[in-house]
């Protein structure tokens, strides 16, 4: 450690900024259930753990499984929970213990050349989170659920979308117990892929409705780096 | 000690699943059909909906009939005694926001509605 760091010139970061009434809701909710004994801290903690590490990976391999068949399409549009435990996860016991911690309703969205389907919840950020994991964080903003719903064009247009007015974008505003998954178009240049290799290509922002599905254009891509117009130096 | 049983959705929803354990709750057949042209209410509502006011006096279309389950504007009161059907109803963007271009005339909009929110159009 260097001798000549400066002490107490800045006082340390406060621990917490500020706990929101929600927050300080939660954590009284949770300390009485602990105390009642309805579960342990590790309970809550293992719960926790799971759900964070959920991600969009099953709901694209239905995606993928759909392009490659049709009469598991046809599954996905008619009967999603059998669809969604076809790629491992059973929506009525999606962790594995305790009760269904979600709405169960979930319709997939079937993209046509002609029609764009994109999801929102403007009351708040209703997701189907056994299959897709947590929201993005922009999922929730009041930015995004105000104004998709009003002006979807621009919105979808600052995600790098822009459609041409012969596609419908058909906003789907996730306000009740329905949750929704979007079924984007195959695109072009997958002919002959694998399962595994279209199910690369559909990313999470492709199952919300903000991006389309591009060859090279995968979760875990490398992007390249491009030079600045301008640099600073 | 409490009268109210604190277990009782976990019961009713364990192994079906919610809104499916509210089937066959709403005491009759739904009242309107895919295709047909409904109007949103404005009604009042007291303490919760899920009716945006966005939505309230448009006209749009049944696109699909969801399920049934206790409306949650009664469900925030903990009464879930009564069930009615849900619908997802398909607006024209045009007819929400009356600036929306004329370019995009054929953008569209679905969101959904218990049937207490909705009369023939």
């Amino acid at each position: 450690m260097s001798h000549d760091h400066h002490h107490g010139h800045n006082p340390p970061a406060p621990m917490v900024d500020e706990v929101s009434d929600f927050e300080a809701l939660e954590i009284a909710v949770r300390e009485l259930c602990i105390e009642k004994g309805l579960f342990t801290a590790d309970d809550h903690r293992k719960f926790t753990e799971f759900a964070e590490h959920i991600g969009p990976t099953p709901a694209a391999r239905m995606v993928a499984k759909a392009w490659l068949d049709p009469a598991y399409k046809k599954l996905c549009l008619t009967d999603s929970l059998a669809a969604c435990k076809a790629v491992g996860v059973d929506l009525l016991n999606p962790t594995g213990f305790g009760t269904p911690s979600d709405y169960t309703d979930v319709r997939v969205l079937e993209d046509t050349p002609t029609l764009h389907h994109v999801v929102v919840c403007t009351l708040c950020s209703c997701y189907p989170r056994p299959i897709l994991g947590f929201q993005p964080e922009w999922y929730r903003t009041p930015n995004y659920r105000r104004r998709l719903v009003r002006w979807p064009r621009q919105v979808l247009a600052e995600f790098g979308l822009v459609l041409p007015s012969d596609v419908e974008i058909r906003v789907e505003d996730s306000n009740q117990k329905c949750r929704f998954i979007v079924m984007p178009v195959r695109p072009a240049g997958t002919e002959g892929w694998t399962e595994d290799q279209l199910t690369e290509i559909v990313t999470r922002d492709c199952l919300i409705g903000v991006a389309l599905p591009k060859p090279g254009m995968t979760s875990n891509v490398k992007f390249p780096v491009h030079k600045a117009a301008k640099p600073a130096h | 000690m409490s009268q109210h049983d604190r277990t009782h959705h976990a019961k009713i929803a364990t192994g079906k699943g919610d809104p499916q354990c509210f089937k066959g709750t709403a005491g009759g057949p739904p009242k309107f059909k895919v295709g047909d042209r409904v109007r949103i209410k404005d009604l009042p509502d007291i303490f919760y909906t899920r009716c945006q006011v966005y939505t309230r006096g448009a006209i749009g279309e049944v696109a699909v009939i969801t399920h049934e389950s206790p409306a949650p504007e009664d469900e925030a009161w903990g009464h879930v005694d009564h069930s009615e059907w849900f619908y997802i109803i398909r607006f024209k963007q045009k007819d929400l926001w009356p600036e929306y271009p004329d370019t995009f005339g054929n953008d569209s909009l679905q969101t959904e509605f218990s049937e207490r929110w909705l009369e023939p159009a």
